[in-house]
C-alpha cells in the first residue's frame, strides 16, 4: 500500500496512537535505563526495605518504593521490564517466522504437507501452553535460552492456523488463479500475491502473541521458572510481593499496572494496525 | 498492438488460414469423490476455434462449462484428451513454449470482486504480467499500462487507485485489460457479464466485441445466459452433464434447434413477449449431477420424447445437417416439435 | 393482429381496475438511512399502488431501492439506520408505520408475505420443512401441531413436492426445491399479496422455468396480489399486468405491462431495453447507457437520471418531473419523454 495512505491513516487511528504512544514510551522508558537509574536492582539494602513511594527528590528517592530487600521497585520495574520486553520480541518474532512459514506451506500445498503440519499443531494445542511450558522449564532448568524455547514451542501454532486459514480462502480466490495464468510459478504466487494478503492477520495476531507473551514471561516468572531472583522481572516482582499486599501494595501494583499497560497497548496496536492496513476501509 | 516489449522465437510461429487456432480433442475431466465415486465433470468435449472466431458455450449448473474452461487455461490438470494452440500441443508443452502459452491464451473471470487482488492498486495489477515474463523497462511497462487502459477506455486517473474503490463494470475492464496484457489472441471469457448490473453488460459486450474485431481475438464464450451467448457467438455449443449435445451456428441453434434439451432450454427462458402467451416445454425434476453416469442417453431421465433404447446407448455427437451436431437418435422428430414452440420465440 | 392483441390485454387490465379497489399504498415515500460517512437516499418520493388481485412487477438494478420499499409494505426497514423523512405505507387503508405491534405480527405471514431470493439461506436449517411451512398456520390460523403438519404436506404437493417429505431438511432439497418451499410456506395462510424478491435470481433456467409455471397457476387459482421484483423483463413480461420501473429511489415509469414494454416513455426504460441482448432478430450492436447507475449517497440534482439522459435540457438539471399520465394505463415521470414504439423482436 502507498506510505503515504498509510502514515495519513496512522494519524488518525485512535487505537494506533494510544498502543503506539504507550509502547514507544514504555521502550524508551526500560530500554534507556541504564542512562538514567539511580540504584542498583539487585543488591539489597535491607536497612531500607519497605519504603513508601516518595517522590520528593526525583529519582534519587524511591519514586515507587522499596521492596522486601530494599531495592528500588522502580529501577527493578524498567531494568525487569527490559528483560520481559526483550524476551517477548523474540519470542513473538520466532512465533511468527515458524508459524506463518508452516502456514503458508500448510495452506498453499495441502496435501501430506498440510496433514503433517495440522496433526503437529493439534499435539501441541493439546496440552495448555502454560503448563507445557512449565513442564518443559521443569525439565530442562531455568535459563533463558530454554525460557525462550519454552514459549515458542507453544505458541507458534495459533500463528500457524491463523496463516494456514487464510492460504486456503485466498488459494482459491480468482486473482491467483490469474496469477497462474499469467505464467507466475508458484513462489511469485506465494510471495507476491497471497502473503500480502495475509500480512494484515499477521500484524493482528502478532500484537496478541505480544500480549499473551508478556503474560506468559510474567507467570512463569511468577512461579519461579523464568527470570531468576535477584534478576528483576515483572512476574517475580509480583511473586515476591504477594504476601506483602496487604501492608505493603506498591511492591505488586507497580509491575501489575505494567503488565496491563503493556498488553493493552498491544492490543490496541494490533486493532489499529488492522484497519490501517485493511485497503478496503475508508479514512 | 505494435508496441513489442517481447520477441520470442516461439512468437514467429504463425498458421495460415485453414488450421484452426484452438483445436481441444476428447477432453475429460473427472473427480474423485470419496465414498461417492467419481464425478465425470467433462465428459469427452471436443471442438475447434477459428482465428477471430467465437464459440459460445451454455449450460447450467452442473453441465461442466466452466470446467472445459478451467483444464483449457491448465488452471485443473486433465483427466484425458489433447488440446492445440496453432498446432502446439498444450498438455505437453516444454517450458519455453509453456510461457509462451501463458502469454497467447488468456481468461476473463466472472467475479469482478475477487479477481482482482484487493491489496494491489490497478497499475501494479496490469504491471504483474510484465513483471512475471520480465519483459521491458519500468518506463516501456508504464507506457504499455497507458496504451492498454486507452484502449480499454480505462481512465489514467485509476491507476493509482485500488479494485474497491472501482465499480464491477470498471473492475471486469481491467480484468479485460489485463487479459490483453500480453498480446494475447485467445481468450477464455467465464461469464463475464453475469456479476454485473443490466445497464453496465452491454458496455462490457460492445467492448469484447470491440477488441475482437479490431485485434482478430477468438473466444470462448461460456455462459448461462442465452441472449448474450447468441449476440456475440458464431457458433454455439449446448452442455449437459459433461457432454456437449448440440453445437452449431449461433442463428442456426435457434431456428433449426433439434436436442431435446435444448428445445426445452430455449422455450424455458422468459422474454419480453408483448401481446402473445408463452408455450414452454417445462423439465421435471432437478439439474442432476455428473456422478457417476448411468449407461445410455444422460439427458433421458428427464426428456419429454424419450424412448426405450435411449437408455441403453449413449447417443454420439453426430452431423445431422451441414455444421449442425447433435447428440440425439431422435434428432429429426424433435426438431419437428420445436416446430411449433419457435413460433412464439420469432416474429 | 399483434395490435389488437395488445388492446385486449390493455382493456383487461382496465376492467380489473374497475373491479379492484386498492390493496396496498405507496404515498410519496422519502427514506434515507445514515451510514458511518454518509446519508444514502433508498427512497426519493416513492409512488405505487398495488390493486387486489393483480400482479405488479417492480423493475430496477441494484440500488435502485426495490428490495427497500418491499421492506417498507412490511414495516421491516431497520429501526436504527432507517429514517423515514416522509410518506406513507397504507395495508387496506390502514397506515402500516402505525400499526400495532399486534396488528403488524398478524399482517406478515398472514396477510402479507414474502419470498427470497436466496433459497440455501432462507430456510432455517435446523427445522424441517414441515414445521417451517407450519409455522405460520400454527400463528396465524391457530392450527393444532398435527392438524398443520397435515395441511403443510398438501402444501407441498401444491407446489409439487411430494407430501411425504415433511419430514425432510432443508438441506436434502435442492435449490430450486428449496424456492418451492418457499412458496409453500409463504401461501400457506392464503395471504392477499405476496412479495417475491428476486426468486428466481439464483436458479438455474429450466429451474426458473418451473418456478415461473407454478407461480402462474397459483395466481390463477388463487387470486393473491403479487408484488413481483426482479430486473428480469422476460419474467415480469410473463407474470405481471402492470410494471413499474425504478431508478434512483423514484417510480420514473409505471402501467400496463404490454403498453410500457411496447412503448416505453422514459428515457431509463427506453435504454434500458436497447441494452439487451435479444434472442431472436438481427444482432445490433447495443446500445449502452452511457454513465454510471445514480450513487444513492450522491445523487444528481433534479431528475436524478439527468447525467446519463439524451433527452436532457436545461430543466431536467434543477427540476424533478413528476408521474404524468400518457394513457389511461401508463404514466411516466420525465419533461421529454420518448415517443416512439419499440421493436421487441
Amino acid at each position: 500500500m502507498d506510505k503515504k495512505i498509510i502514515l495519513n491513516r496512522m494519524k488518525h487511528n485512535p487505537f494506533f496512537i494510544i498502543g503506539a504512544t504507550i509502547i514507544v514510551l514504555l521502550l524508551l522508558i526500560c530500554f534507556l535505563s541504564p542512562l538514567y537509574i539511580q540504584f542498583d536492582p539487585t543488591v539489597s539494602d535491607l536497612a531500607n526495605k519497605f519504603q513508601a513511594p516518595d517522590l520528593s527528590a526525583g529519582l534519587s528517592s524511591h519514586i515507587l518504593g522499596t521492596d522486601n530487600m530494599g531495592r528500588d521497585v522502580f529501577t527493578r520495574l524498567v531494568v525487569g521490564g527490559r528483560v520481559s520486553l526483550t524476551i517477548a520480541i523474540i519470542v513473538v518474532a520466532l512465533q511468527i517466522s515458524i508459524g506463518v512459514i508452516l502456514g503458508l506451506f500448510a495452506g498453499y500445498f495441502g496435501g501430506v504437507i498440510d496433514i503433517i503440519v495440522m496433526r503437529l499443531c493439534e499435539i501441541v494445542l493439546s496440552i495448555p501452553q502454560l503448563i507445557l511450558a512449565i513442564a518443559i522449564m521443569a525439565v530442562m532448568g531455568p535459563s533463558l535460552s530454554n525460557l525462550v524455547f519454552a514459549m515458542v514451542f507453544g505458541g507458534w501454532v495459533h500463528v500457524c492456523k491463523v496463516t494456514r486459514n487464510n492460504v486456503l480462502v485466498l488459494r482459491k480466490q480468482e486473482f491467483v488463479q490469474a496469477s497462474i495464468v499469467l505464467g507466475a510459478k508458484t513462489p511469485h504466487i506465494v510471495l507476491r500475491q497471497i502473503f500480502p494478503n495475509v500480512l494484515t492477520q499477521i500484524f493482528v495476531v502478532g500484537s496478541q502473541r505480544f500480549g499473551e507473551s508478556i503474560l506468559q514471561e510474567a507467570a512463569l516468572s511468577f512461579l519461579q521458572l523464568g527470570i531468576q531472583a535477584p534478576d528483576p522481572a515483572w512476574g517475580n516482582m509480583i511473586s515476591a510481593g504477594r504476601t506483602f499486599m496487604a501492608t505493603y501494595p506498591w511492591m505488586v501494583v507497580a509491575p501489575g499496572i505494567a503488565l496491563m499497560l503493556a498488553v493493552l497497548s498491544f492490543n490496541f496496536l494490533g486493532d489499529g494496525l488492522r484497519d490501517i492496513l485493511d485497503p478496503k476501509r475508508k479514512v | 498492438m505494435d508496441n513489442k516489449l517481447y520477441e520470442s522465437q516461439a512468437d514467429v510461429r504463425e498458421t495460415e488460414g485453414k488450421e484452426p487456432l484452438v483445436r481441444a480433442e476428447h477432453l475429460k475431466k473427472y473427480f474423485k469423490v470419496k465414498k461417492k465415486g467419481m464425478l465425470h465433470a467433462v465428459d469427452d468435449v471436443s471442438f475447434e476455434i477459428n482465428q477471430g472466431e467465437t464459440l459460445g458455450v451454455v449450460g447450467e449448473s452442473g453441465c461442466g462449462k466452466s470446467t472445459v474452461g478451467n483444464v483449457v487455461m491448465r488452471l485443473l490438470p486433465k483427466t484425458e484428451g489433447s488440446l492445440y494452440y496453432r498446432g502446439i500441443d498444450v498438455f505437453r508443452a516444454n517450458k519455453e513454449e509453456s510461457m509462451y502459452l501463458r502469454k497467447k491464451m488468456q481468461i476473463i473471470f466472472q467475479d469482478p470482486f475477487s479477481s482482482l487482488n484487493p491489496r494491489k492498486t490497478i497499475y501494479h495489477i496490469l504491471a504483474e504480467a510484465y513483471n512475471i515474463h520480465k519483459i521491458g523497462t519500468k518506463a516501456e511497462i508504464a507506457q504499455r499500462i497507458h496504451d492498454l487502459c486507452d484502449m480499454v477506455e480505462l481512465p489514467q486517473n485509476l491507476l493509482d487507485r485500488y479494485p474497491h474503490e472501482l465499480d464491477g463494470g470498471m473492475r471486469q475492464v481491467v480484468g479485460i485489460a489485463r487479459a490483453l496484457s500480453l498480446d494475447a489472441d485467445f481468450i477464455v471469457c467465464d461469464e463475464p457479464v453475469s456479476s454485473l448490473d443490466v445497464s453496465v453488460q452491454a458496455h462490457i459486450i460492445n467492448m469484447l466485441m470491440d477488441m475482437q474485431k479490431k485485434l482478430n481475438l477468438s473466444f470462448l464464450f461460456i455462459s448461462h445466459d442465452l441472449s448474450v451467448v447468441r449476440h456475440i457467438s458464431n457458433r454455439i455449443a449446448v452442455m449437459y452433464l459433461g457432454q456437449i449435445v448440440e453445437v452449431t451456428d449461433a442463428d442456426e441453434i435457434f431456428t433449426n434447434t433439434m436436442h431435446p434439451y435444448s428445445i426445452a432450454l430455449l422455450s424455458a427462458i422468459p422474454i419480453v413477449n408483448v401481446g402473445k402467451k408463452t408455450k414452454r416445454i417445462v423439465l421435471e425434476g432437478d439439474v442432476p449431477s455428473p456422478m457417476n453416469p448411468a449407461p445410455g442417453c444422460r439427458f433421458a431421465p428427464r426428456c419429454w420424447m424419450a424412448h426405450e433404447d435411449c437408455k441403453n446407448s449413449d447417443p454420439p455427437l453426430q452431423e445431422v445437417t451441414p455444421g449442425h451436431c447433435v447428440a440425439c437418435f431422435y434428432a429429426k422428430q424433435a426438431r419437428e416439435r420445436s416446430e411449433e414452440l419457435r413460433k412464439h420465440l420469432l416474429k | 393482429m399483434s395490435k389488437l392483441k395488445n388492446e385486449e390485454k390493455v382493456h383487461d387490465v382496465a376492467q380489473k381496475e374497475k373491479k379492484r379497489e386498492p390493496l396496498v399504498e405507496v404515498k410519496d415515500m422519502v427514506v434515507e438511512f445514515k451510514t458511518e460517512r454518509s446519508i444514502v437516499h433508498a427512497l426519493n418520493g416513492v409512488n405505487l399502488t398495488i390493486y387486489r388481485g393483480e400482479s405488479l412487477g417492480l423493475v430496477g438494478e441494484a440500488g435502485a431501492g426495490k428490495t427497500t420499499t418491499a421492506l417498507g409494505i412490511l414495516n421491516l426497514m431497520s429501526e436504527e439506520s432507517a429514517r423515514i423523512v416522509q410518506g406513507d405505507i397504507t395495508y387496506d387503508g390502514k397506515s402500516v408505520f402505525k400499526m400495532s405491534n399486534h396488528e403488524l405480527l398478524s399482517m406478515r405471514g398472514g396477510k402479507v408475505s414474502m419470498i427470497f431470493q436466496n433459497p440455501l439461506t432462507s430456510l432455517n436449517p435446523v427445522f424441517t420443512v414441515g414445521e417451517q411451512i407450519a409455522m405460520p398456520l400454527r400463528k396465524h390460523m391457530n392450527m393444532k401441531r398435527k392438524e398443520a403438519l397435515k395441511e403443510a404436506s398438501k402444501l407441498l404437493e401444491m407446489v409439487g413436492i411430494a407430501g411425504g417429505r415433511v419430514t425432510d431438511y432443508p438441506h436434502q432439497f435442492s435449490g430450486g426445491m428449496r424456492q418451492r418451499v418457499g412458496i409453500a410456506a409463504a401461501l400457506a395462510c392464503r395471504p392477499e399479496l405476496l412479495i417475491a424478491d428476486e426468486p428466481t435470481t439464483a436458479l438455474d433456467v429450466t429451474i426458473q422455468a418451473q418456478i415461473l409455471e407454478l407461480m402462474k397457476g397459483l395466481q390463477e387459482k388463487y387470486d393473491t396480489s403479487l408484488l413481483m421484483i426482479t430486473h428480469n423483463l422476460g419474467i415480469i413480461s410473463e407474470l405481471c399486468q402492470r410494471v413499474a420501473v425504478m431508478y434512483a429511489g423514484k417510480i420514473i415509469e409505471e402501467g400496463a405491462v404490454d403498453e410500457v414494454f411496447s412503448r416505453p416513455a422514459h428515457p431509463y426504460t427506453v435504454g434500458l431495453l436497447n441494452s439487451l441482448p435479444k434472442l431472436t432478430g438481427p444482432r445490433e450492436r447495443l446500445v449502452a447507457i452511457p454513465g454510471h447507475v445514480a450513487d444513492p449517497q450522491n445523487l444528481p440534482s433534479g431528475c436524478s437520471f439527468h447525467p446519463r439522459c439524451a433527452n436532457c435540457t436545461e430543466r431536467c438539471k434543477t427540476e424533478t418531473p413528476d408521474m404524468l399520465s400518457i394513457t389511461d394505463h401508463h404514466s411516466v415521470a420525465c419533461f421529454n419523454p420518448m415517443n416512439q414504439e419499440y421493436n421487441n423482436g
